[in-house]
């Protein structure tokens, strides 16, 4: 399969010149690249939802072409997003079924037993037994829905070619590691099939477990498509952002203070409990565990989302704030988990996303809140047009540099840190990270909850590991490597469960 | 040549419409019957007379209608009819006023600022029922009157039953009394009928109900059939004819007599003013009646 | 960017369109000063209301109670009036009115956390029941409503002096630009109005970064039913008289003026200025319409195309 000369302009700005890609059956294709490389419009043009301005794609030596998503699906190509847009108010096997013909009975009335066959089948070509197609879609966790998505992109509609390509975009940006292992074994399976696979992703770890081979895009041009074999983790990132990065954390220069930032002592709360800490200025926390064991709530209870049951908190000598506004009134500074959802009022501009918790007093005056933001903006190295733009049109890691800017608007006594890099790309995530470095070298104290373990040891003086909202232990990270830390959240899970 | 008969053509329509005398009709009130009965009246007049009529409904908006009182007087019509309380929209009869364009009220109400109001005469239709029902009890009886004091043309009405019950030394009214009228009428004068009833429940003690409208007149008669006293011969007669009085009367129970207004009349009785306005006669009666008809089984269905 | 800009500005675009089409079918008549100052008058109180309308909508709210609340504050003052109270004590009492029947919404809508629409419902309901208990159902009117009140409506400030004679700038006027201006530095000078735009952009991403929402989702209905209540006292001035349904009319066309505006948002947000425009299509399709003498329903049918239109091609343009 080969897609040549790929092309789109949007007004006088070229977003992709002249890319060409050849997938082969059975294998893997990563492709890769900063956030605003092309990788976006790439798979839309693929999914014939965006007009291509040059482009041809060959499939076993015949043309084809793609002008709307059902020419796409009609050539066998499938393609699975991170945003898991499911019914929740249907059940799994009509999610799977969405779109097609429902089997019916006596003409009129739906075939439920036919319909969970049918989904049961889907499912099973995957290798996932453990769903019950008759639930609501709605209680699945992230990792399920994805596995429903993947099996609903399976079934072929009549008259179809079957699938014969499965694009996934940054599949695992939700899922925990366990979730991931499952997607894997499911891509593994999809490979064996004989399917052609492109996989989109800005975690390098994954894309070296999973992937074949390799293109990588910079500004919108091939910069190279190699087998991953034959390279390394080093040129790979080299490739995506034309400088040298490969040593991913910037290191620190000065160490935590002494004077205490914020003190638990047996804190519990609706959802955790036996909280003991204390946290320094300069010092950098890492909350880590299991997807679900109360990070967020963690974090919330600083800001008064999470309400404090029992045990003795302290932030700055006094109780912990009540509410979020009383919270940034404060010092408390937040980066939630959700950029889209939670972080950013994406159709407002960068401006009022970014001044918004530091309004005093009721004048506003426009000049010199763009004078603020442009400071703000800079020091986070946000590319934007201007503190006018709509953040909805900036790249990810340019929207999550936006709640960074936020949070810089006055240096922090505290900064809670959500995933702060979740789908941020490489080059966009360094410049974070040593926005995060320098914060706390300035004195704030930190408390950073990730998934993303090696940001967490590269970046944290001590890891806090929390199994189901219980605290189970403090680590030092020196020496430490991933999956020592994986390691113990599965002992930390088994000693809580019993 | 042909281009030429084309444009005289033009000329000539366009001077015929120039001609024309523009007439606005403006109301709140055009999705109720009465209303749309005027309007016709006056519509049929006015194209005999070869007038052109603009007629707008504002939809129960009374600023509305000032709004559309002023764009008419700006488009300079020759005159401006209203079906609306003119105090409540003397701002824009002001405007007309001082523009000397002619405002004629149709069942508007009285008001220094109208030419004259066309209108059905109130205190004669209850004169007509107040006197149907005296002469039928014989000038002796005991009377429940129905009426509603916080509308003036209800209110009059209610005068004059007073004056003339009053005015016969055997006539007795025993209450008198003011429904809710949140629902229409009906139901709520049941309600109070059937408490007269049972608080007089000798046959004969109540001789007649005389309502100032038709709904209490046939709440009052609903009840009286559902107490089983539709034998006693006890009178009911109302006040404007609706088709549901009329029904009730041609059946010829108790409920005997209401009193029909000409809204017909009154669009066509409208028109003439406006005419003699137009024509710049002076118009000394500010309020022009137009005739009413006293509705028995004998008419009733007519 | 100038594919934007078009898009924004095509509303503004089709109002100086129907000015030009009335300009040229009305020559003698349209574009007078006159009739220009009737029309600020005609739509001084819808105005009022689509200015007030747009403080919740900015937030993402609705206020369907503003057409009930306008009736309702009418007939507390008339009924004041009526029982011999002074004029300011009847509009004070009316605005109070307005402020609470606001407050009331706020509780319902950010304190337990109904949905706006049928909160808002719910209360326009109340507030209708409400008008018509206090005044009986009747029309409060003649010599119930002292003249100094009905008087305000009828007199301005003479413009004799810029070469206008006989002409005056109508006190309703005056005061829908008061609103106009008071709502624009709310909404545009002040923090308070860029919180406002916040919850509207992201409810839950503005609480966590500090807003208060529930406290200025209340307070934005307080001052959207103390609009409401004001745009009351205007029409009660206008008319002479009040009615307890006189302001229903209100609602929709405010709605309908602040949706044709909000074509004009750079993200479709609402903007004072811009509803402005929109009352501005409305109160002149009214207008020319009338003087041209189309059918007061075609008039309707027109009006309710013209939204549909213009709020059509804006999403369309937006969504492609």
């Amino acid at each position: 399969m080969e897609f040549a000369g790929l092309s789109k302009l949007y007004g006088p700005a070229t977003v992709l010149e002249d890319v060409t890609l050849r997938l082969q059956p059975g294998r893997v294709h990563a492709l890769m690249g900063e956030n605003g490389a092309g990788k976006s419009t790439f798979i839309k043009l693929l999914a014939g939802v965006v007009p291509a301005d040059a482009m041809t794609v060959r499939k076993n030596g015949s043309e084809v072409t793609l002008r709307s998503a059902a020419d796409a699906t009609a050539a066998g190509f499938r393609f699975i997003h991170q945003e898991l847009n499911i019914i929740p108010q249907l059940s799994v096997a009509e999610n799977i079924l969405l779109g097609q013909d429902m089997p019916v009975r006596a003409r009129l009335l739906v075939n439920w037993t036919e319909l969970a066959r049918r989904a049961k089948q889907a499912l099973a070509a995957l290798g996932v037994e453990h769903i019950n197609v008759r639930r609501h879609a709605g209680a699945l966790g992230t990792g399920d829905r994805m596995l429903i998505k993947i099996a609903s992109a399976l079934v072929s509609h009549d008259g179809e070619a079957p699938p014969c390509l499965y694009v996934f975009d940054e599949p695992t940006a939700a899922l925990n590691e366990a979730e991931s292992e499952k997607l894997f074994a499911v891509i593994a399976r999809l490979k064996e099939q004989g399917a052609a696979i492109l996989y989109v992703s800005h975690r390098m770890e994954e894309v070296m477990r999973v992937c074949d081979d390799v293109t990588v895009l910079r500004n919108g041009r091939h910069v190279t498509s190699v087998q991953l074999a034959e390279t390394s983790r080093e040129a790979i990132i080299l490739a995506m952002t034309g400088r040298d990065i490969a040593n991913g954390f910037p290191a620190r220069t000065a160490h935590p203070g002494t004077d205490i930032v914020c003190e638990m002592r047996d804190v519990s709360s609706a959802t955790l409990s036996k909280l003991n800490f204390t946290l320094a200025r300069g010092e950098i926390v890492g909350i880590a565990g299991l997807t679900g064991s109360g990070q967020t709530e963690l974090l919330r209870l600083f800001l008064g989302l999470e309400k404090q049951t029992g045990g003795t908190a302290r932030f700055e000598d006094v109780d912990l704030p009540s509410s979020p506004s009383e919270a940034w009134s404060r010092g408390v500074a937040y980066v939630p988990q959700e950029r889209r959802s939670e972080g950013l009022m994406m159709h407002m501009n960068v401006r009022l996303n970014t001044l918004l918790p530091h309004y005093t007093g009721w004048r506003a005056r426009r000049a010199r809140e763009n004078i603020r933001t442009v400071e703000l903006s800079k020091r986070v190295h946000l590319k934007a047009e201007g503190p006018e733009q709509s953040v909805w049109q900036l790249s990810g890691g340019n929207q999550q540099k936006v709640v960074f800017a936020r949070a810089l608007g006055s240096i922090p006594r505290l900064l809670l840190l959500d995933e702060p890099t979740r789908g941020v790309d490489i080059g966009a995530k360094f410049e974070i990270y040593k926005l995060v470095r320098e914060l706390s070298e300035q004195g704030s104290g930190i408390i950073m909850s990730s998934t993303d373990l090696p940001e967490l040891l590269g970046m944290c003086d001590r890891i806090l590991i929390l199994s189901e909202g219980v605290q189970h232990a403090i680590v030092d990270p020196d020496g430490m490597a991933s999956s020592d830390l994986l390691q113990m959240f599965y002992v930390a899970d088994r000693m809580v469960t019993a | 040549m042909k281009s030429l008969l084309i444009s005289l053509a033009v000329v000539g329509l366009t001077a015929t419409a120039a001609f024309a005398e523009k007439v606005t009709v403006v109301t709140p009130f055009l999705a109720q019957p009465g209303t749309q009965a005027y309007v016709q009246g006056f519509e049929a007049e006015a194209s005999s007379k070869g007038w052109d009529v603009n007629v707008v409904d504002t939809a129960g908006d009374v600023a509305a209608v000032i709004s559309r009182i002023e764009d008419a007087v700006n488009q300079k019509v020759d005159a401006i009819v209203i079906n609306v309380d003119p105090a409540q929209v003397a701002a824009g009869l002001q405007v007309a006023v001082e523009a000397g364009i002619p405002v004629i009220g149709m069942d508007a109400g009285a008001d220094p600022l109208l030419v004259t109001n066309v209108t059905s005469n109130g205190y004669a239709m209850a004169a007509e029922t107040s006197v149907y029902v005296a002469n039928r009890i014989e000038g002796k009886g005991r009377i429940v009157m129905f009426v509603f004091d916080a509308f003036p043309p209800v209110q009059v009405r209610g005068v004059i039953a007073d004056a003339v019950f009053d005015n016969h030394p055997d006539i007795e009214v025993i209450d008198r009394i003011t429904p809710d009228v949140q629902d229409g009428g009906i139901a709520d004068s049941r309600a109070k009928m059937e408490a007269v009833l049972a608080a007089n429940p000798e046959p004969g003690s109540i001789a007649a109900v005389w309502a100032a409208w038709d709904q209490p007149a046939l709440g009052a008669l609903q009840a009286i059939e559902d107490a089983g006293r539709s034998g006693e011969g006890i009178v009911i007669v109302g006040i404007d004819a609706n088709p549901q009085a009329r029904d009730a009367i041609a059946a010829g129970g108790n409920f005997e007599a209401s009193v029909a207004q000409d809204f017909q009349g009154i669009g066509k009785a409208a028109a003439d003013a406006v005419a003699r306005a137009i024509a710049g006669e002076e118009i000394r009666a500010k309020v022009m009646y137009v005739p009413t008809r006293l509705i028995t089984a004998a008419n009733a269905q007519q | 960017m100038k594919i934007a800009n078009f898009r924004q500005m095509g509303t503004l675009l089709g109002l100086l369109l129907i000015i030009l089409f009335f300009t040229i079918q009305l020559p003698d008549t349209f574009l007078t000063a006159r009739n220009l100052i009737n029309v600020s008058q005609q739509i001084s109180m819808l105005a009022v209301v689509a200015f007030a309308m747009t403080v919740v909508m900015v937030m993402g709210d609705f206020d369907l109670s503003v057409g009930s609340m306008a009736s309702l504050a009418g007939i507390v003052a008339a009924v004041l009036f009526a029982l011999g109270y002074p004029l300011w004590i009847g509009v004070a009492a009316a605005l109070a009115v307005g402020m609470l029947g606001g407050l009331l919404n706020g509780f319902l809508v950010a304190v337990v956390g109904i949905l706006p629409f049928v909160a808002t419902l719910g209360t326009l309901t109340i507030f209708s029941g409400l008008a018509f208990f206090v005044s009986g159902g009747r029309t409060i009117f003649g010599r119930d409503i002292p003249a100094s009140f009905s008087g305000f409506a009828r007199s301005g400030i003479p413009l004799d002096s810029i070469g206008l004679a006989g002409l005056k700038l109508p006190f309703l006027s005056i005061s829908a630009l008061v609103v106009l201006a008071i709502t624009w530095v709310l909404l545009e000078q002040t923090t308070y109005g860029r919180r406002l735009y916040a919850i509207g952009g992201n409810r839950e991403a503005a609480r966590l970064a500090g807003v208060q929402v529930t406290r200025l989702r209340s307070s934005a209905f307080v001052l959207t039913g103390i609009g409401a209540a004001a745009a009351g006292l205007m029409y009660a001035s206008r008319v002479a008289s009040a009615n307890p349904t006189q302001g229903a009319g209100l609602m929709l066309d405010a709605i309908a003026a602040v949706f044709l505006g909000m074509t004009m948002g750079k993200e479709g947000e609402p903007r004072v200025l811009a509803t402005l425009v929109g009352v501005l299509i409305l109160g002149i399709l009214d207008n020319g319409l009338t003087q041209m003498s189309v059918d007061s329903y075609v008039r309707e049918m027109l009006i309710g195309a013209i939204v549909l239109v213009a709020v059509a091609t804006s999403s369309f343009r937006r969504s492609h």
